[in-house]
């Protein structure tokens, strides 16, 4: 370091400028030197568990061997990527996933919205804080539990569901044993469990806007439904679009156990999604390489969706990720 | 494979968990006390010092193996002889519960009994074989290696192929006699790989586990005599219906344990169930007709209400508790669950009387469920062990006499007495004594005969009907095939249509279930077997072929 000043001083004004600057970032770094201490310990985090397992992504490109390990095993290119395609049901569940992923953020997507405005339109504050407990409560209820309750409510002869069915005079239905309403359920139980918990970060927001335009609006002669649209959606745009774009980033990461759970003979068809079948394969079966190959393919379209989404938004609302 | 059907497991891998919290936290505290300056950076510092401490726990085992590595040689000199073995489960509350099982009294006895100190590494029940291939995958492996069942199940990983472990039959004719003169032949093939043993089997005589039980007073009530064909267990089925049984059949979830009727007609759609027709290897579900055939009982079953409307989504605790509810008539259980199963019915209902009765016959006059593998456990010793001599002779004394009455009947004075040659042992009766027993008798015991325990059954008239039940009803029925194993690469291939031990690819489930829903005509099953071979099966009937002209890894059927 001592050398390096020497030498600065012996240099032209213009390079000095810019060993300055150099300088300037070390001292701004020793300035806030406990921050970047404290940091130490995430970046490590992501760097041990989140950079360095990247690198295990090679495996897809390997006929890998644990006991030969990352060395060892032999190279095989893009065999892993050629057979997943080739592979006869690749497409059909390719074609679950992206469709439940569409529903999800059809469906799922907008609820917690709707119902952080409705929460944020009660007036009776206790009313309003029992319902939010309420309904936050079903997110810390595990996949399997979920699972199990579903299956009692929708029992075709004993469920809760297709009992109502039965006194409106329809048949009742056999919900999870039917390629048709196996999505439908997927993503209705999300909605169910995770509606409630997904407000949060609205309900945030909705407190941060100004009372004043609100008042200024009712002046104007502004109905509540006017005021909604002309105030409450704007405001809360910012944080629609960076969830919405980080939603779009896990758009093929439905989940594995909200699905498994889920699966029977009946409802494979139209059920099954990539996590499942990554499990099936790699795990049960052993195929680290191809799975891990199946896998990645995942990770990159998602990130793809990711990068698309967010360059779209940032042309259009100005909000963006990054 | 040791099957453990029903009910929910509680997993846990406190053992690794702990030892890595202590040993970072040390390290953790060491750290902290030069750290004293800086007092508002010090539980920065503290939380880096903890986090790299934690990352370099990862090197320790070495050092560990290392040091241990050297006791041994000093130790060969002495009597007791240090190991460490990894051991399943096997979801035993009483190992599960247990805070240290190291430090349990029964391995205590064990190890003095033997002379040696072991180290036992327990591996989750439900996560077994993901933890065992994390074990391989990590290189952390102990000097025993249980494994379950032959020499290239999934759980091994491919380790013996890898040349993790050491061969046995030199050894085994020095040191371990008892074991060879024991331990059927069957169960010693199982261990073999490339002609050579690599593992010490626990065995099974009696591999017909499954068994078709019946609601003996139900029955009773109807004035029908015991079935024993199809068509009489479906008449006695429908008396149960219109006595108002709930679920005359009780079915479940991809027929798992409701298979009675595939029995029958030899169509099991399983791993073990290959065979020989026209001169092909072929699987059993090939056989159209009486596949066909087995498919329209669970039709006529379904149709007239016999099995449940809802069976494709009755999940084995959903199962267990129906019947226990006494809401079931006839059912598929393994045989050895009967004393227990009678006593909990006959909580709910006071006159429940369960039997079990020889499995309905089909066109051949012969039925039965599935037969298990030869090998309930099995013993591997890593190929880096200084004296696997010790090991084999610590297995050959589970064999002996001594071994027999210190598993069943525990210790002398604390759980029995003895006059003259009689043993006088009560029989545990509160829950958690149970659960002990259990542990004892089936856990520690690592090899032995695991059809029943003769000892104990002995001691009360239900123990000694059960066994009756072993010799004379199942041992006559059970389904068995032709078996490739190691397993059939091209099953490998596609898990959609791999069958497993006990259950069929779920290619064929999925048109199985909706057969018997009526959402498919049965007769469309040999569009089935095209779609099964379009989708790799065709690979699979030539790997079979090819393998069992060159008889390698070939089990013939031994029913």
């Amino acid at each position: 370091m001592s050398s390096r000043t020497e030498t600065d001083a012996r240099l032209p004004a213009s390079m000095k400028r810019k060993t300055n600057k150099d300088n300037g970032i070390w001292r701004l770094i020793w300035k806030y030197k406990a921050l970047y201490l404290i940091s130490i310990p995430s970046i490590l985090y992501f760097l041990i568990f989140k950079y360095i397992p990247l690198g295990g992504s090679i495996i897809a490109f390997q006929d890998y061997n644990i006991f030969k390990g990352f060395s060892g095993s032999d190279w095989v290119g893009f065999a892993h990527f050629a057979e997943m395609f080739k592979h006869y049901d690749f497409l059909r569940i390719l074609n679950n996933t992206v469709l439940i992923g569409l529903y999800d953020l059809i469906f799922s997507f907008p609820a917690p919205i709707i119902l952080a405005i409705l929460l944020n339109e009660l007036r009776l504050v206790m009313f309003k804080r029992v319902i939010q407990t309420v309904v936050y409560m079903p997110h810390f209820l595990s996949w399997v539990v979920i699972a199990g309750m579903s299956v009692a409510i929708l029992s075709p002869t004993t469920g809760v569901l297709n009992q109502l069915l039965v006194l409106f005079g329809i048949d009742p239905l056999y919900f999870l044993g039917d390629n048709s309403y196996i999505r439908g359920v997927l993503v209705g139980s999300g909605i169910w469990r995770d509606t409630g918990y997904g407000t949060i970060l609205y309900l945030a927001a909705l407190a941060g806007i100004n009372p004043e335009l609100y008042e200024a609006a009712q002046i104007d002669g502004a109905n509540r439904w006017k005021q909604t649209l002309r105030i409450t959606l704007p405001a809360l745009l910012p944080t629609i679009m960076i969830l919405f774009l980080l939603h779009i980033g896990k758009f093929l990461d439905f989940g594995f156990e909200r699905v498994w759970v889920f699966l029977n003979a009946l409802n494979t068809e139209n059920g099954e999604i990539l996590d499942t079948y990554i499990y099936r394969a790699g795990l049960l079966s052993q195929q680290y390489g191809y799975t891990t190959a199946v896998g990645l393919f995942k990770s990159v379209v998602g990130l793809v969706l990711v990068m698309m989404g967010n360059l779209f938004s940032r042309k259009t609302t100005g909000e963006s990720l990054y | 494979m040791k099957l453990r059907p029903h009910g929910l497991i509680n997993f846990r891998d406190t053992i690794f968990l702990q030892n890595r919290a202590t040993r970072s936290s040390t390290l953790f505290r060491k750290e902290g006390i030069c750290l004293k300056k800086w007092a508002s950076l010090a539980l920065t510092c503290m939380l880096v010092m903890s986090f790299l401490a934690g990352c370099s726990g990862k090197n320790e085992p070495a050092k560990e193996e290392a040091a241990s590595g050297g006791e041994k040689k000093t130790e060969a000199a002495d009597e007791v002889t240090k190991f460490s073995i990894s051991l399943r489960t096997l979801n035993f509350g009483y190992v599960e519960k247990s805070p240290d099982i190291n430090a349990d009294k029964w391995v205590k006895r064990v190890e003095d009994l033997t002379k040696t100190d072991m180290d036992i590494r327990l591996v989750p029940h439900k996560e077994y074989e993901q933890k065992m291939v994390q074990m391989f995958a990590t290189n952390d492996i102990p000097d025993v290696v249980q494994g379950q069942g032959g020499t290239t199940g999934k759980e091994m990983a491919g380790s013996v192929e890898a040349g993790v472990f050491m061969p046995l039959d030199d050894l085994l004719k020095e040191y371990g006699p008892n074991l060879l003169k024991k331990i059927p032949k069957e169960a010693w093939n199982r261990m073999s790989y490339q002609g050579k043993i690599y593992g010490i089997p626990e065995w099974l005589g009696n591999p017909s586990r499954r068994a078709t039980w019946i609601r003996k007073d139900l029955l009773d009530q109807t004035g029908l005599p015991v079935p024993k064909t199809v068509d009489e267990y479906l008449d006695v089925l429908r008396a149960f219906k219109k006595l108002g049984v709930e679920n005359p059949y009780m079915g479940r979830q991809d027929f798992k344990y409701a298979d009675t009727f595939f029995g029958s007609y030899d169509v099991f759609p399983y791993l073990s169930q290959f065979e020989e027709a026209d001169g092909q290897v072929q699987p059993k579900f090939m056989d159209s007709e009486n596949m066909v055939k087995a498919l329209s009982t669970y039709k006529t079953m379904f149709d007239e209400g016999l099995i449940n409307k809802e069976f494709a989504t009755i999940n084995p605790t959903t199962f267990k508790n129906t019947i226990l509810a006494g809401k079931a008539g006839i059912w598929t259980m393994n045989a050895n669950e009967l004393i227990q199963w009678q006593t909990q019915l006959q909580d709910t209902v006071k006159d429940a009387k369960l039997e079990i009765i020889p499995s309905p016959v089909g066109p051949d006059g012969k039925g039965g469920y599935y037969l298990y593998g030869d090998v309930a456990r099995s013993y591997f010793i890593n190929a880096k062990y200084k004296h696997p001599e010790k090991i084999i002779q610590f297995f050959d004394w589970m064999v002996s006499d001594e071994a027999e009455q210190f598993f069943t009947y525990g210790v002398e004075g604390e759980n029995f007495t003895k006059e003259g040659d009689k043993i006088n042992y009560k029989q545990p009766t509160d829950a958690q004594a149970v659960d002990e027993e259990r542990y004892r008798q089936a856990f520690l015991w690592m090899v032995q005969d695991t059809t029943y325990n003769k000892g104990s059954l002995n001691l009360t008239e239900e123990g000694k009907s059960l066994m009756s039940v072993f010799d004379n009803t199942l041992a006559n029925e059970g389904r068995d095939g032709i078996e490739f194993d190691p397993r059939l690469e091209a099953l490998k291939k596609n898990p959609d249509i791999a069958p497993l031990s006990d259950t069929p690819p779920p290619l064929l489930i999925t048109h199985m279930v909706k057969m018997v829903y009526g959402q498919e005509p049965i007769d469309n099953w040999p569009k089935v077997i095209e779609e099964w071979k379009s989708k790799g099966g065709s690979d699979v009937l030539k790997e079979a072929n090819e393998r069992y002209q060159s008889k390698e890894g070939v089990f013939l059927p031994r029913k």
